[in-house]
């Protein structure tokens, strides 16, 4: 059999859509066998990590829990990747962001009202962003690599969290647990109904992602990221600042991730504890290629990484996976989605069948 | 402060240096040659699960390592496959191929979590290793002075060779070496395997000499800092081997200031002072505007032959 690549005479936008798609099928093929190969069900492993959230209508709750911290994180990171400014420490900028929606927590946690919800987002936005001002710095003033600079600064987030958990921020009446006070009634996220664990952060992130995609299709504010990013020297003729771009790309990046902390922290957690780092920021970099750094791609993309943690979490206990697999499951994704990019400029060619193409 | 004190602090220092010293020299080889592969610390976690569970098994640790070089190998062949041949966008795959690693890792160790082994491998006899003064110079494990023997071996294959230059050629400008009938994406499939070679060794020397044990995530964050020792070095590895040293330094003053009963600040900031310390360095470097600390002209560039 021969396989043989030509390239295309543009892009083809059919193919920029449908990889995604492609990925996701063939990680889930080439996933179950190489689950069977290590003596694990294969095809149980698929069918609970991919398709029974999906069809169990109990999970979808669970679903947009998941998805809302991924969008928000992912569309925040795609603002930056098209600029080509490559933050990859939404992590640190995500437990900053939610240690600044505490503190405001804790400032105010024995006062009431309909504000303190406001600020701790507030907050939240700022500190993530401030966090992420950082690498902006040292990138525009300095030229240091924010790759390296923004994951370094997660580290150091993870060791302020051990810090403020041991000491300043203890619980007095927490009987010495790590963890801050609970958070009281006007500061914990409101459900949308009595009965559900939807909380307001859910439709917060959806509307979120469509406001990112206005602005980022209709303003000049889009429009300067993507040409700084596909078109560098462009950017510079047309009177683009690069150094603009970069501090805009990763505040807006760095904010939207704090704020995904200060309404996990708020919603599913309810307090700060030292478990709250849970790779949301590393896996927004995959729902973010996932959905083509495009808002509304994105939005599918959270949704179907949300898919593949609850699908996890169900297979640990149904069929004994470990949990480790989702997150080569989540590789496999991106590594296919990568693959098949190539798809985009090149047309395969299978057998012998090249008559028809040649005319 | 007596002469145990200082050894075992020498000691301790090569021990958190020689890993990363080991990665860098093979992510320095793969950046001379125009590629960036972010996937260090993916790398060197496979390789550091591969050696545990191979040594814990066979009891030989020359096998464990062996079947780290190659696990590791194969996920940077992966990488190259993505990145070479498929034309893929390096940060992404590279990322991807970190993720990919701490999974792997994390399930392929899950039944070694908590086990030690023992191993006991010395290169000089006993009478020196174990001497109370000596053992500074002699008692080590032969990977590190494997690490040097690499320091001065990529040292002299960059400098002194031929293969070596058209290494640089293809990473400074791959279309000169394309047209005067060099395989571009041949070397740097080379250099990405070499690479990938390197994090494994840098990788099992946690698990099996350092710790000696398994624990998901063992290497916490060490391959990045590699790959940011790699740019303090100025892509030269006289001064690699002085940055690892440097670092490794860092690294365990967090051990060594516990130990002494220093307490004036928080261990949490001690612990984060190898993170702070690399972003401070990396700042520094950028200061300083000497010729020498240009990165390959073509590093992170994709190279597709047009036919």
């Amino acid at each position: 059999m021969l396989i043989e690549l030509t390239k295309r005479k543009e892009p083809s936008r059919q193919m920029l859509y449908l990889t995604p798609v492609i990925a996701v099928v063939l990680t889930m093929i080439t996933g179950g066998i190489i689950f069977t190969l290590l003596g694990y069900n294969g095809a149980g492993a698929v069918w609970e990590i991919f398709i029974k959230p999906v069809i169990n209508p109990e999970k979808w709750q669970d679903l947009g829990v998941k998805a809302a911290p991924l969008i928000l994180i992912g569309v925040g990171l795609s603002i930056g990747f098209r600029a080509n400014v490559w933050n990859i420490g939404a992590e640190g900028q995500y437990v900053v962001g939610g240690l600044a929606g505490t503190g405001v927590a804790l400032l105010t946690w024995e006062m009431e009202g309909w504000w303190i919800l406001p600020l701790m987002c507030v907050g939240g936005f700022i500190g993530g962003a401030a966090y992420a001002a950082i690498p902006a710095f040292l990138r525009t003033k300095l030229k240091v690599n924010e790759i390296l600079s923004s994951l370094m600064l997660t580290y150091v987030s993870v060791q302020l969290l051990y810090y403020l958990m041991r000491g300043p921020w203890k619980d007095p009446e927490g009987f010495n647990f790590p963890q801050t006070r609970l958070f009281n009634d006007s500061q914990i996220l409101p459900t949308l109904t009595e009965d559900t664990i939807i909380h307001m952060g859910v439709p917060l992130a959806f509307l979120i992602a469509l406001v990112a995609w206005f602005v980022m299709s209709k303003t000049v504010f889009g429009f300067q990221v993507r040409v700084v990013g596909a078109a560098p020297h462009a950017a510079r003729y047309g009177g683009f600042d690069e150094n603009r771009t970069i501090w805009l790309a990763l505040l807006m990046g760095g904010g939207l991730a704090g704020l995904a902390g200060t309404f996990e922290a708020a919603g599913p957690f309810g307090q700060m504890v030292p478990q709250f780092p849970t790779g949301y920021g590393f896996t927004a970099i995959i729902v973010a290629f996932l959905g083509r750094l495009h808002p509304l791609g994105i939005i599918g993309g959270g949704l179907i990484l949300a898919i593949s943690y609850v699908g996890g979490e169900g297979a640990q206990t149904s069929i004994g996976l470990p949990n480790a697999a989702t997150g080569i499951f989540q590789a496999m994704m991106l590594f296919f989605l990568l693959a098949t990019d190539i798809l985009i400029n090149y047309r395969l060619k299978i057998g012998e069948a090249s008559a028809e193409a040649a005319q | 402060m007596n002469d145990a004190i200082i050894i075992s602090i020498v000691m301790t220092v090569v021990g958190a240096a020689t890993p990363i010293l080991l990665a860098a020299l093979g992510e320095l080889i793969v950046e001379k040659s125009g590629v960036l592969n972010l996937g260090v610390e993916g790398m060197m976690l496979i390789g550091a699960v591969t050696g545990f569970a191979v040594t814990s098994v066979t009891g030989v640790p020359m096998i464990g390592v062996f079947c780290a070089m190659i696990a590791a190998t194969c996920a940077a062949l992966l990488f190259g496959y993505l990145t070479l041949t498929l034309s893929s966008n390096q940060v992404a795959t590279g990322l991807a191929l970190t993720i990919f690693g701490i999974g792997l890792s994390s399930l392929a160790g899950e039944g070694y979590v908590g086990k030690t082994i023992d191993i006991y491998a010395s290169v000089f006899p006993a009478g020196l290793a174990e001497h109370s003064f000596f053992r500074v110079i002699f008692g080590y494990s032969p990977i590190v002075y494997f690490s040097f023997f690499m320091t001065f071996m990529v040292a002299w294959f960059l400098k002194r060779t031929r293969a070596g230059l058209i290494l640089r050629a293809v990473g400074e400008s791959a279309g000169s070496a394309h047209s005067i009938g060099y395989s571009v994406v041949g070397v740097r499939y080379a250099a990405v395997a070499f690479g990938g070679a390197m994090a494994g060794v840098g990788g099992c020397y946690y698990s099996m000499v350092l710790t000696p044990m398994w624990a998901e995530e063992l290497t916490a964050g060490r391959g990045w800092i590699a790959l940011a020792l790699v740019v303090f070095a100025a892509w030269r590895p006289g001064r690699l081997l002085l940055g690892a040293y440097l670092f490794g330094a860092v690294m365990t003053f967090e051990l060594h200031a516990k130990a002494a009963g220093f307490s004036l600040v928080a261990p949490e900031f001690l612990a984060a002072m190898p993170y702070i310390a690399t972003i401070v360095v990396l700042a520094l470097i950028s200061l300083r505007k000497s010729a020498g600390a240009k990165a390959p002209a073509c590093l992170a560039q994709p190279f597709k032959a047009s036919t």
